[in-house]
């Protein structure tokens, strides 16, 4: 048996680590090195973090009748969801963070010809962000910068050993950069989270807080650092964690969704305003940790296109509008989603809602999901980065190509959208 | 298609052509001196012919510039390849790509239609700070620069910081002071054939340069900050060395104003995509009071030079009486003439970009030209309505603007580089070893830019 080596990139996260050498023998997969367990489930059928799961892998298309999925032909599953789409009144697309840049841009000319609105599944983590920047500015800093200068590294509602596993060991914490060649041993790590995680493990610093003490803290860490501090501060650490602070001399707060599961814009734009601050004085920069593999290139497309990175809405008389606030389901009668288990996020009463209205759903997915479980029409999609060629924007924005590895009948999502649009 | 342009003033300075009524015939996208039939003739009688732009320090894909659009600063990449047509423009040329960067500026560049594009490799000197320093390790310093310029498919080679300088107190002993940097560099210039697009700044200004010509100084009007730093600009000028202006609108954007707004390209000092601004007087009173031919035009920065205001930059050097109202009585009274704009705008690009076949209408140039619909009589004053956008633009052949109008919006455009077929050695795979990416993800694949055209 001919065994064939490739090295290519992983899309288990915005990491996009590309140092993974797979094993390829008769057109399979045999064995895959340097990979995460959150990666693995990109090239097995099997659960994220959990090997011993199985994924049931989608291969033929289906469309829902009388409750039941039955398979349909290519042609009929995409004349079902053209009908779907083309005769909702407000169609919604969702998702895209977990599609290539290729499929990204299909979805943004679907959008404008549906007049749908486009709505990325981490809207409610990096609109804030967004916003945070506008009122503050910015200091962007690749990873590679990062790994070579950062000595102090903040964790803020973050935990990148669930979200993101080898950003520790690549870019942030254990990484030998240029000027940080010792590592961690060098690097001061803190960490801000409502839990005491594994990060407790290396961190120096971990501040644990209570459900809505974020502001407090932030609050505290401000006073402290302006030296107007109370004697008794109102949430415990902020005067160490002030101290932490003042001592970088190239420092970064990788935020997760932790910053904005509540108050969000609150949060990011205390964060924000923390960084420009000591920005002032050192380097710091303020950096989201985004755990789907091209959430950033969805924004940049965003940017690019729109200047705007907000959801779309090409629904409106007059215009498109951009919103910073995730979608209200209840608008919509028709949805489109791809790259993402929006019923996994979902929450019961507005799934139920979706459910008792018999708003369809079209879904475009490799594996069967939640989502696929509602949808009216699935359509499979090839692999990004195993069975089809795309390109992914790692975490910092900087565009990497995928390759094609392995042979499949099924369509890329990309293609599926162009057929879309011709059929719409 | 064969097309044939009738009737026009044509100002061409490689041809010595300033204003001579002369045809001009297209084969392809060639000019050529004759034509066996024509498929097409263009009036352009009364009109001015000249050849396409080329914008020398177009920042248009730098990394992060994008984030702009968080303040309505930058127009969107279709956007911005109409204004160039518009402008009678087909070639930009992006300054920043640097080694990991350079897929992100390539993709940028890709997305912009209509007009060609190239970029400039930022070296990061820290990457071969102690072998500078050595007269015996040139060579192989120079086939790695050969080598990333091929790798990350640059045009050419742009320092921004002409020294080496460590955030870390430990790796101080390796500094490099600019005045030794610029010795190693020009040796390095002499020794491998190289040429360095140097961001000009007052100390580079300051300091003798022992080769002028081994290097281009860029946005050289942003570094003369104050009168005494006139005469070196002239005198760099005067020694064979070229430059380009670097005009900048003074002020800070109100929405920005005050906030940090950078981006940390692995040097010494971040990008600063949001910089105070200057009184463009004193690239004005450089651009007027050097009368050689060495200067380039080009724009100091992205965030209040959109192409938009080219024509306003252009009145000041052609028409005294549209100068800045600060200016007036202080700026030499000298006005360009067409012929002057033309040299500084499309045939001096060319020329240190190396794009042997444009910013010319010579035969055999690639047929690159704008027809402006400015009248033979049109006082100064009025140059102004004439020469912001051009009445017909042409591409390799291609009509692409007529009468105003955009024509054909998916005109082919390429993305050019340097082919230097250079290999690069250990001290490729020193630098290398730092990065987080394998090489063969550092380097630019097909997929992320193009169509390419490599240059010998």
């Amino acid at each position: 048996m001919q065994v064939e080596q490739q090295s290519i990139i992983c899309t288990g996260c915005g990491c996009l680590c590309d140092d993974l050498d797979v094993k390829l023998a008769q057109g399979q997969i045999q064995e895959v090195a340097n990979v995460c367990l959150w990666g693995l489930s990109r090239f097995f059928p099997i659960k994220r973090l959990h090997p011993q799961k199985e994924r049931h892998r989608l291969l033929e298309p289906l469309w829902r009748r009388n409750g039941r999925l039955r398979q349909v032909s290519y042609t009929q599953a995409l004349e079902l969801a053209a009908a779907i789409l083309g005769q909702a009144r407000r169609p919604l697309i969702y998702g895209l963070t977990n599609t290539g840049s290729w499929a990204q841009e299909a979805a943004l000319q679907l959008a404008r010809k549906l007049k749908a609105r486009l709505e990325p599944a981490d809207l409610a983590f990096k609109a804030p962000y967004y916003q945070s920047l506008r009122r503050h500015g910015f200091y962007w800093a690749p990873l590679e910068v990062i790994r070579d200068e950062a000595d102090t590294v903040l964790f803020w509602g973050a935990n990148p050993l669930h979200s993101c596993p080898r950003h520790l060991v690549r870019y942030s914490v254990f990484a030998r950069g240029r000027f940080m060649e010792r590592g961690v041993e060098e690097r001061q790590v803190a960490a801000v989270d409502l839990y005491r995680t594994e990060m407790a493990k290396f961190c120096r610093l971990l501040v644990q807080i209570e459900p809505r003490q974020e502001l407090d803290l932030l609050k505290g860490v401000e006073a402290h650092l302006s030296g107007s501090a109370a004697a008794k501060p109102a949430v415990k650490g902020a005067r160490k964690l002030a101290k932490f602070l003042s001592q970088a001399e190239f420092g970064v707060i990788f935020f997760g969704r932790g910053a904005t599961s509540r108050q969000g814009f609150a949060v990011l734009d205390t964060l924000g305003g923390l960084a420009a601050r000591l920005g002032e004085k050192q380097t710091w920069a303020l950096f989201p940790l985004s755990g789907d593999f091209n959430s950033q290139g969805l924004y940049h497309l965003l940017l690019n296109e729109l200047g705007v990175p907000e959801a779309p809405d090409f629904g409106h008389e007059g215009g498109v509008l951009t919103a910073a606030q995730p979608v209200d389901f209840g608008e919509f009668d028709a949805i489109l989603v791809l790259g993402a288990d929006l019923f996994w996020f979902l929450p019961e009463d507005q799934a139920s809602d979706l459910q008792k209205r018999q708003v369809p759903v079209v879904c475009l997915s490799p594996f069967a999901n939640r989502t696929t479980d509602c949808s009216r029409v699935v359509l499979p999609t090839a692999l990004a980065g195993l069975e089809t060629a795309e390109v992914a924007y790692r975490m910092d924005g900087l565009p990497l190509v995928l390759k094609k590895l392995l042979p499949t009948a099924l369509p890329a999502d990309r293609d599926i959208l162009l057929d879309l649009i011709q059929a719409v | 298609m064969n097309l044939k342009i009738t009737g026009g003033r044509v100002y061409d300075p490689a041809q010595g052509l300033d204003g001579a009524e002369r045809d001009l015939l297209i084969q392809g996208d060639r000019i050529v001196s004759s034509l066996e039939k024509t498929d097409r003739v263009i009036e352009a009688a009364g009109r001015v012919v000249v050849p396409g732009g080329i914008d020398l320090r177009g920042q248009v894909a730098t990394y992060g510039l994008n984030f702009l659009g968080l303040w309505n600063h930058f127009p969107s990449l279709q956007e911005l390849g109409r204004l160039y047509a518009a402008a009678g423009y087909t070639h930009v040329h992006e300054p920043f790509l640097t080694m990991y960067t350079a897929g992100y500026v390539h993709r940028q560049l890709a997305a912009i239609p209509l007009v060609d594009t190239s970029a400039s490799l930022v070296l990061n000197l820290r990457d071969m700070d102690n072998r500078l320093k050595s007269l015996e390790q040139m060579e192989e310093v120079g086939q790695t620069i050969k080598s990333l310029q091929e790798k990350t498919r640059a045009l050419d080679l742009r320092l921004l910081e002409p020294f080496v300088r460590y955030r870390q107190a430990f790796y101080s002993h390796r500094t490099l002071e600019t005045a030794r940097t610029l010795e190693g560099l020009t040796r390095l210039a002499l020794d491998c054939n190289l040429r360095f697009t140097l961001e000009a700044n007052p100390e580079v200004l300051e300091l003798p340069l022992p080769e002028p010509r081994a290097f281009h100084l860029a946005a050289l009007g942003r570094a003369v900050t104050d009168d005494r730093l006139l005469e070196p600009a002239l005198a760099r000028l005067e020694e064979g060395g070229t430059a380009d202006l670097g005009f900048e609108l003074p002020g800070a954007s109100a929405a920005m104003a005050g906030k940090p707004v950078k981006v940390d390209l692995g040097g010494h000092y971040p990008l600063d995509l949001n910089p105070g601004g200057q009184e463009p007087l004193a690239a004005l009173r450089l651009a007027l009071a050097y009368q050689g031919p060495n200067l380039a035009f080009s724009l100091g920065g992205p965030v209040r030079n959109p192409v938009a205001e080219f024509p306003r930059y252009f009145s000041w050097l052609w028409d005294r009486k549209a100068r800045p109202p600060a200016g007036q009585g202080q700026l030499p009274p000298r006005e360009f003439s067409l012929w002057d704009w033309v040299w500084a705008t499309r045939t001096l690009p060319a020329k240190i970009l190396g794009l042997a076949d444009r910013g010319h209408l010579q035969n055999g140039a690639r047929a690159d030209m704008a027809i402006f619909d400015l009248p033979p009589d049109a006082p100064r004053r009025r140059w102004i309505n004439g020469l912001s956008r051009c009445h017909t633009l042409i591409k390799a052949g291609v009509v692409v603007v007529e009468n105003f109008e955009l024509v054909a919006p998916e005109t082919p455009k390429a993305t050019y580089y340097r082919r230097t077929g250079a290999e690069g050695g250990p001290l490729l795979a020193e630098i290398c070893q730092y990065r987080s990416l394998r090489p063969e993800n550092l380097w630019v694949p097909d997929e992320l830019g193009g169509p390419w055209v490599g240059l010998d």
